[in-house]
């Protein structure tokens, strides 16, 4: 291609910087936000892949238990007796570092001596002055990683606080291990390793294993080896394979990182929509160029392919920045998701982002390819049409018009093709997403129409509010439509995510409110402090729960003890009820009280509760029974301490507080089945007329300072869960911000552009003698009436997307049942985002039209 | 026999960088370096009894553990033979390893202050195939440990059994998969109490010696597993018990150590102490043991050593010495010792060679008898082509 059309190109982008400029931030942003959620989401799987591959090592299979883990006889027997090895034994648990907020510690008990074959990094160990002598002999000593004691400002001898379950320890440093490679020391990030002896200690759990690793050969005689090994297993003792625990611990954030690097995809489609607005404009603002060079003999290939080229360039600036931009973005981020995996799943420990060089190429595919296929069509449009007819201007507008009702037509067709998408009875999640982005982009397409049905409606008003020029500017906006369509289309996608997502997340947030405001009736909650904020097995003292339950001002106690437990649908939150009420008095019992804290979705409480407390019935929560398509009547299978046990499903009952869903049985029913005694929370009901707070500063007396137990007011623990909501969803709210900040930008950049653009018939209306003033007036309403067609249809798409979100995305992702909520609050900010971008993007045209002297304006370029 | 506690503390660490060393390459996995292998050998001997002046014994409870002291070990060699005069050697060993003089009190049965460790090795001439293995284990929750009545030590399934106040017979048995063996164990002579009444002194500083005691003369019989095969055999073996507190001293290299079964019905028990200056240290000793039992203590002046030949270890690259001529004028004794086969050396977390050998007559080349030869701390010495 010859050097002019180059030369031609790049001042055309030179003269429109602001253009370029802003659609390269465009991008950026974009890029940046799919990049940075991306790498926060990989950091997130690999410091849990990590994590379970340093814990699991080579172990291919496990043999774990019931309530209260593995006999360690089991061991010696499979070990000595069996001659079955490599096997090790491993006690382990999370515990809290209360000097180190935001981390949390895996603890890892192993018997050095059988740990050779499965985790090698033991062998990374300075033990000066006969560290592991003092690891095997004395209680309460570890093992670091050298980093991890270097950050904490710890060296071999010092001594590190935990919490193990309420009780405060502290644990000697007997040596450090020094980590080989990378890898291991990511491994090691957040591991104590101590003897097994150290951790049943801490943990006390004497006689009892968390698990014995095996490495098993694949092939027939592993096969045999397996049998034989499961002909010793006592009853509730399983063997399973090491990976399919930790798929099974992963599989439940699966639908969280999905979400969000769906949502984040919206600030990318955004973004397309940006870089298409731009090139279509770039080629606009050309025809005539275009179609003097097409005269003077440059091929359709060549036209083609400079505008692919100028596109190509802007992509690759604003996709390279937008990596740089998404990794810093990206260190916010894996904090947030980080903290949403801890509060949700598990304790996952997390330092740093992971800058995994794929993902880096999937954002550079990613902004390029967006770019491409948005200038793929203005770039056809540049050649396609005729030399002669490109150069009139009319010709586009006129064609657009005839294009208007079909693009409509293709709206509708897409809504409808969604539409039969979210009909299609599946749990897939993909075809969820699929369907809320075809409904954007049918909706997208049937913004002309409706843009000139509304303006045909707004002309009189306008006319009549501020006389010709209103009418102007209405018109104005139908008669350039083929550029203002695609701006309010944008702007309208853009504002359309954030009212989704912002009712999305109120309805959710509403129905969190009045899901607690039911299910939290009880005075007092006791509980240990848990690291996962969605669930709590660390046990309460016997002795705590006995002096907390008899206390004077207590009416009555109920216990809560929750396990996880094996089930052929893969690990189950269990938990135990037990309602005590000893001195049942006629206004309330407890029992009554408390089980209206549960609202049935299936299934009728009079029936429910007999069942539940006579018969040994389950009741599962919502999520619980969509996972797995279970239902009141249905029948579950628990891995008991008796071995599998079959429980019929009296009721479904609503709660929102952890999304892999909860079985609950009688404390009954428990204790005959599992051999495990402990409590792990306790409900008190205050006696009539006892301060609420006043007993909560009574028990936490009576608690004493040895116990790291958390007792709060039904107030309090209200407003706590609301804090851990809030917290899961502030990654939401802030790609939702992003999002609306692409849009924002869009926005400005594609007013900005065709009012610029305008500079010509400006400078006419100047000199038939309109005043700067009226220029202003005309750029800024015109621009706002934009926005407003804008805000305006973002709302009913925005609503049709919340209702996607909450009723097929959530339900799909973590099976909740949420209530819609429409705040009048959202909307309005919607209308007024689309306004306030609009009118901001009008400012500095006008200012510099009114300044520009008319004859200047009016010379031809 | 003298076999140092710094085996034993250095085989519980490096025991790990073995298993890592043997894994595949490229196999992503998570590792770390030992910075410190030494820091357990030069243990404090604080709080551990020692071995001062010698000490009356008395059976079975000296059959079972001192757990005051540092280190203790039971060891088995033999030269075993099956009717059509397959030779096999076979050696057994359980150590013991205190990591502090006092144990813990403790919460958890897995608690423990004794560590126990197992090297077993056969050696098949007929087959030239020599295989050794290793175990390492706590001494609680029943994995390993040792106790005097009945008399009975054992790491894992490998084991030495005996009945009362002498222990005998005494049954051994282990298996590790591919070869195996099942012995029962006699003794023709009584106990030989070593150095001064069962005080066997290794240096000059007081204090720096073990409670020593050996069975030399073990008729044995039993059957051998070597690979498929399970075999009926038949011969002799030794037994040695030691248990001491203070480590080697400083200047001290290694040791080479002897144990022979002659065909005249005496056994001689050697070792000289190799230092690092190339002598031989003073405090080498042994003991010649008549046909009737009564043994005469060896000082490093009445033995005689030369060393005929040296092979090297085509794993290792150690060099070892593979032939030797033993004199003990006094006793008219000049013999020649060689080894049944050259690669006797043990592939386990120490590097050492260990093997049986057989013995004959310098003058006439006719068969003596066989025995068992240790060779400790060559590997200091790596070969000119390393």
């Amino acid at each position: 291609m010859s050097r002019i059309l180059w030369r031609s190109s790049l001042r055309h982008l030179l003269r429109h910087p602001w253009q370029i400029g802003l659609s390269i931030l465009g991008i950026a942003l974009g890029v940046a936000v799919v990049i940075s959620i991306d790498l926060a989401n990989q950091s997130a799987q690999r410091a849990f892949e990590l994590s379970t591959e340093t814990i699991a090592g080579r172990a291919t299979h496990q043999i774990t238990g019931g309530s209260a883990g593995v006999p360690e006889e089991l061991y010696v027997q499979l070990r000595v007796e069996a001659g079955v090895r490599p096997i090790a034994p491993i006690v382990e648990g999370d515990v809290a570092a209360p000097a180190y907020p935001g981390r949390a510690f895996h603890i890892l008990g192993v018997d050095p001596f059988a740990e050779g074959p499965f985790r090698s990094y033991l062998t990374g160990l300075e033990a000066d002055d006969g560290g592991l002598v003092l690891l095997l002999t004395h209680p309460n000593t570890a093992l670091l990683s050298s980093e991890t004691a270097a950050q904490l400002g710890l060296r071999a001898g010092d001594s590190i606080e935990i919490r193990v379950g309420t009780a405060r320890r502290s644990l000697l440093l007997a040596g450090l291990l020094h980590p080989a490679d990378e890898i291991s020391r990511r491994a090691l990030e957040s591991l104590i390793i101590t003897d097994i002896a150290t951790a049943q200690e801490l943990f006390d759990t004497p006689g009892r294993l968390s698990r014995i690793d095996l490495i098993i050969p694949e092939g027939s005689a592993g096969d045999a080896l397996l049998e034989q090994v499961r002909a010793l297993l006592p009853a509730g003792v399983e063997l399973e394979r090491a990976a399919a625990r930790s798929q099974a611990i992963e599989q439940m954030t699966r639908a969280f990182s999905l979400n969000l690097m769906a949502l984040s995809l919206l600030a990318l489609i955004v973004g397309i929509f940006l870089i298409y607005n731009t090139m279509t404009f770039s080629v606009i603002q050309r025809r005539t160029l275009i179609g003097t060079l097409r005269a003077l003999g440059v091929t359709r290939r060549e036209i083609f392919t400079l505008v692919l080229s100028e596109a190509l360039i802007i992509g690759l600036i604003g996709t390279g920045a937008g990596l740089l931009l998404g990794i810093m973005l990206g260190r916010g981020m894996v904090r947030l998701v980080t903290q949403t995996i801890n509060d949700l799943y598990f304790v996952l420990s997390l330092q740093e982002l992971t800058i995994a060089p794929l993902v880096l190429l999937k954002g550079l595919l990613l902004g390029l390819g967006a770019t491409l296929v948005a200038a793929l069509v203005p770039a056809f449009e540049a050649t396609s049409t005729p030399p002669r007819a490109v150069l009139t201007r009319s010709t586009i507008e006129s064609r657009l018009r005839w294009l208007v009702p079909r693009a409509a037509l293709g709206g509708v067709l897409l809504a409808l093709a969604a539409t039969v998408m979210l009909l299609v009875p599946s749990k897939s999640l993909w075809l969820g997403f699929g369907a809320l982005w075809a409904l954007l982009f049918g909706f997208a397409l049937l913004t002309p129409a409706a843009t000139v049905l509304l303006m045909r409606l707004l002309r009189p008003v306008m006319g009549r509010l501020f006389g010709v020029l209103g009418r102007m500017s209405a018109r104005g906006v139908v008669v350039a439509l083929s550029r203002t369509a695609i701006a309010i289309a944008a702007l309208m996608i853009a504002v359309s995510v954030t009212v989704g997502v912002g009712i999305m997340i109120g309805s959710f947030r509403q129905t969190v409110v009045r899901w607690l405001d039911s299910s939290l009736q009880a005075d007092v909650y006791v509980s240990p402090p848990s690291l996962v904020s969605s669930r709590s097995d660390a046990p309460l003292d016997p002795a705590l729960v006995q002096r907390l339950s008899t206390a004077p001002g207590v009416k009555s106690a109920s216990t809560y003890r929750g396990i996880i437990v094996n089930s052929p649908y893969g690990p189950t939150q269990l938990i135990a009820l037990e309602l005590d009420n000893p001195r049942r008095d006629a206004e309330c019992d407890a029992a009554a009280c408390h089980t209206s804290a549960f609202t049935f979705k299936e299934g009728e409480p009079q029936e429910i509760w007999p069942a539940f407390f006579e018969a040994g019935a389950a009741i599962i929560s919502e999520p619980y029974a969509y996972r797995h398509n279970l239902h009141a009547g249905s029948r579950i299978r628990l891995g008991t301490d008796r071995g599998e046990r079959e429980f019929s499903v009296a009721g479904v009952f609503y709660d929102y507080g952890s999304d892999q869903g909860v079985v609950m049985i009688s404390r009954q029913t428990y204790e005959q089945l599992w051999d495990d005694r402990a409590i792990s929370s306790l409900v008190i009901y205050a006696e009539e007329g006892v301060d609420v707070d006043a007993l909560v500063e009574s028990l936490r007396v009576l608690a004493g300072p040895e116990h790291d137990v958390l007792i709060r007011s039904n107030k309090a623990l209200r407003e706590a869960s609301l804090e851990v909501f809030d917290r899961t969803f502030a990654i939401t709210a802030v790609l939702r911000l992003l999002a609306t900040l692409v849009a924002f930008v869009g926005v400005l950049s594609a007013l900005m552009a065709l009012q610029l653009e305008r500079a010509r018939e400006l400078g006419v209306l100047r000199a038939n003698g309109l005043t700067p003033r009226q220029v202003w007036g005309l750029v800024t309403s015109q621009t706002g009436l934009m926005g407003l067609v804008a805000g305006l249809l973002s709302i009913p798409v925005g609503i049709v997307m919340a209702l996607v979100l909450i009723y097929i995305i959530n339900k799909r992702s973590f099976g909740w049942t949420l209530q819609m909520e429409l705040s009048p609050g959202i909307l309005l900010q919607a209308l007024l985002l689309a306004l306030l971008a609009a009118i901001l993007a009008g400012i500095y045209p006008a200012i510099k039209m009114a300044r520009t002297s008319p004859a200047l304006a009016l010379r031809e370029e | 026999m003298f076999r140092f506690i710094l085996i034993t503390l250095i085989a519980l660490l490096t025991v790990a960088v073995a298993y890592a060393i043997g894994r595949p390459a490229g196999e992503q996995q998570v590792q770390a370096t030992i910075s410190a292998v030494e820091s357990l050998g030069a243990g404090d001997p604080e709080g551990f009894a020692r071995a001062f002046e010698p000490r009356p014994f008395s059976f079975p409870a000296d059959h079972g553990p001192h757990p005051e002291f540092r280190s203790e070990w039971w060891y088995y060699t033999g030269n075993l033979e099956t009717t059509d005069g397959r030779h096999f050697g076979y050696q057994l060993t359980i150590f013991r390893s205190a990591l502090s003089a006092e144990p813990a009190l403790r919460g958890s049965n897995w608690a423990t202050n004794q560590v126990y460790m197992a090297h077993f090795a056969l050696s098949d001439v007929a087959t030239g195939r020599f295989s050794s293995f290793e175990r390492i284990s706590r001494g609680a929750q029943g994995l390993a440990g040792a106790q005097a009545e009945p008399f009975r030590v054992w790491i894992e399934d490998w084991s030495v059994e005996g009945a009362g106040p002498a222990a005998l017979p005494m049954r051994i048995r282990a298996d590790a998969g591919e070869v195996a063996i099942d012995l029962v164990l006699e003794s023709d002579k009584p106990l030989v109490l070593q150095g001064d009444r069962g005080l066997s002194r290794k240096g000059p500083e007081p204090g720096n010696a073990s409670y020593y005691y050996s069975l030399t003369r073990m008729p044995t019989t039993g059957s051998i597993r070597s690979d498929e095969d399970t075999l009926q055999v038949s011969g002799l073996s030794w037994m040695d018990r030691e248990w001491s507190t203070s480590a080697l001293g400083e200047d001290l290299l290694g040791w080479d150590w002897f144990a022979l079964q002659l065909v005249d019905g005496r056994e001689v028990m050697y070792y000289q102490l190799r230092r690092r200056d190339g002598q031989i240290d003073p405090f080498s000793s042994g003991v010649l043991v008549g046909a009737n039992g009564t043994p005469r203590p060896l000082s490093h002046a009445d033995v005689q050593l030369e060393v005929l030949a040296f092979w090297q270890s085509p794993h290792s690259h150690t060099r070892y010495p593979a032939r030797w001529r033993l004199r003990i004028p006094a006793e008219n004794l000049d013999l020649v010792i060689t080894p049944y086969l050259a690669d006797q050396e043990l592939h386990v977390s120490v590097r050492y060679w260990e093997g049986a050998v057989g013995i004959s007559n310098a003058d006439s080349a006719a068969p003596a008898g066989s025995g068992y030869v240790e060779l400790v701390g060559y590997d200091d010495q790596p070969s000119a082509d390393q």
